[in-house]
């Protein structure tokens, strides 16, 4: 966990609300893993006041070296002041932080499911296992249309499944059925997306008695992002409480729900 | 270059000599564990842990925290491992440490707050308590033990009976005045006085037409409090001669300065903290540097300096 301050590559709005800024990919995130997070501290007084957690979204070769994006819907003050971000900006962030995504080695088929901006670290993951040469496939649910990462920015070898709850895109409903169809086809499974879905999901694991590995990238709302604050309490179906920024946010999925 | 130096519990039983007045407020910094590794806590005053209670505690269902205006809504509901789990797990990590950890201590009831002093006193690791009355007495339907003088004495009282520590004694802004309750604490014995704790506080969800927070109420803090806090600070510290440490959105040294114009001996940072752990690290070399630059040789020179018109 490192702090540092970086200038913006490149600010995009890449699909419907959901915007896109490259960075370069500092030493200290060197060995950032799909799923772990930075805190990103918007504006230059003291309002905005807390840091914004976000997904490591996907790295790429840039002009002169290595950078790395983040994801982000633009839903309030924060998120705001980061879309008018501009080529040259400097932006400050400590990461990287949490427990991101564990694949398993020598197993072969990967699905990858994601609601909303769920999506956002699923990307990244695709990356890397589509390069260690495994079979994957990405399920992604939106409200419409507008809210689907654009296939064209995903590595070719990679299925996608389209769910929209207007059916405005790929098949009318959530992601719940084509995670029930895949279920037995995949030897991982990794999630991203808000707590009703993962409850969901954990219904068809349940109900289909499988003992596949379900790995569940959880939100919560955090002042500190690094532990100390105890915002982001996670409270486990079979007792105890979890911090989403310290012990997760990479949880499986039985740990949350069973 | 400037002495910094602060002393509490100045002829009592056992004197805490802090190297400087910056303090990390409680719960704001955890148990000082996870930035063991990354900062040099020994260069601080002091730490403050996470706010302890005598049996462990899962805290408040969530949301938790809300973002306001230059500040933020909490109300964590004293998540911790209990007492006995800090004193067998952490504090022995607290002794190999430079910096001097005072553990803040939170009871239901008056003699909740006297055993966790009795298990706490002669531990290797902890140098001193800071007494939080600013929580809800279960035996009187709820009310702060801090808003009435003659509860917060009991606790005081009886904390003082069952330790030989330095004590500090966290106070309520829920009154518009104080005084009468630093009065009280100071009769009854306490070494320091805490100004002060969140304010109470709530925020609306408007599209779910709902409290934002999952227990309704929560403690305001960051920046929005600071000039509630100077006021506080300015006031308590004109009558009593205890030293005060200012918690109140301490996030510069300007603004600790202010507090000990206005008649702090130390500060605590708090929420700043959450934007950026090494805040209490730049406010000490800020105020360092100022008094550097202001030939002020210590610290005592400027405290209560805003005062002196009176």
């Amino acid at each position: 966990m490192q702090s540092v301050t970086l200038e913006v590559i490149e600010s995009a709005r890449l699909y419907g609300e959901t915007h896109i800024l490259w960075l370069p990919l500092p030493e200290a995130f060197a060995t950032a893993q799909p799923g772990q997070f930075v805190m990103a501290y918007c504006g230059e007084g003291y309002d905005p006041l807390l840091g914004r957690a976000l997904s490591f979204h996907r790295t790429r070769q840039g002009a002169s070296g290595l950078e790395f994006a983040l994801l982000f819907d633009v839903v309030g003050r924060g998120t705001d002041w980061l879309a008018r971000r501009e080529r040259g900006d400097e932006l400050r962030l400590v990461g990287p932080l949490g427990r991101g995504f564990e694949p398993r080695p020598n197993v072969q088929r990967m699905l990858l499911v994601g609601g909303g901006i769920g999506v956002a670290p699923l990307v990244g993951l695709a990356d890397r296992l589509v390069e260690e040469g495994r079979e994957v496939t990405l399920v992604l649910g939106a409200r419409s249309e507008a809210g689907i990462f654009p296939a064209s920015q995903l590595p070719p070898a990679v299925e996608l499944i389209v769910a929209t709850e207007d059916g405005s895109a790929g098949e009318r409903g959530r992601v719940t059925a084509p995670f029930q169809r895949l279920l037995p086809w995949c030897d991982q499974a990794f999630a991203c997306g808000p707590n009703a879905m993962f409850e969901a999901l954990h219904g068809v694991v349940r109900t289909s008695q499988t003992a596949k590995p379900v790995q569940a990238l959880l939100e919560g709302v955090m002042a500190c992002g690094m532990g100390i604050c105890y915002s982001c309490a996670v409270f486990p179906r079979r007792g105890g409480v979890k911090l989403v920024c310290h012990d997760g946010p990479m949880f499986d999925l039985r740990d949350l729900y069973a | 270059m400037v002495d910094l130096s602060v002393s509490i519990g100045r002829g009592a039983k056992q004197e805490l000599r802090l190297q400087n007045p910056v303090m990390t407020a409680s719960g704001t910094f955890s148990n000082g564990l996870e930035f063991a590794r990354r900062f040099d806590l020994d260069a601080l005053g002091a730490l403050v842990s996470k706010g302890t209670t005598l049996r462990p505690r899962k805290g408040n269902p969530t949301q938790r925290t809300v973002e306001t205006a230059a500040g933020m809504i909490n109300s964590i509901g004293f998540q911790n491992i209990g007492v006995g789990a800090l004193i067998r797990e952490v504090a022995p990590t607290w002794a190999r440490w430079g910096v001097p950890v005072l553990v803040n201590i939170m009871g239901d009831t008056v003699e909740e707050f006297g055993q966790l002093a009795e298990r706490l006193d002669g531990v290797p690791g902890v140098a001193g308590l800071e007494v939080n009355i600013s929580c809800p007495n279960v035996e009187v339907g709820g009310m702060e033990f801090g808003q009435d003088p003659a509860t917060a004495a009991r606790v005081v009282r009886l904390v003082r009976r069952c330790t030989g520590l330095p004590f500090t004694v966290k106070m309520t802004p829920s009154l518009s005045d104080m005084r009468p309750i630093a009065q009280a604490v100071q009769d009854a014995g306490a070494d320091a006085i805490t100004i002060m704790n969140t304010i109470p506080a709530m925020a609306i969800d408007i599209e779910r037409r709902r409290p934002v927070i999952g227990n309704v109420f929560g403690g305001l803090s960051g920046p929005a409090i600071k000039p509630v806090a100077m006021r506080h600070v300015y006031l308590v510290s004109a009558v009593t001669d205890l030293p005060i440490f200012a918690a109140g959105g301490v996030t510069t040294a300007t603004d600790a300065l202010e507090f000990i114009m206005a008649g702090a001996s130390a500060v605590q940072v708090g929420t700043a903290t959450f934007r950026d752990p090494a805040t209490p690290w730049t406010v000490l070399e800020g105020m360092r540097a100022w008094c550097d630059e202001h030939g002020v040789k210590s610290l005592g020179e400027i405290v209560g300096a805003a005062r002196r018109m009176d």
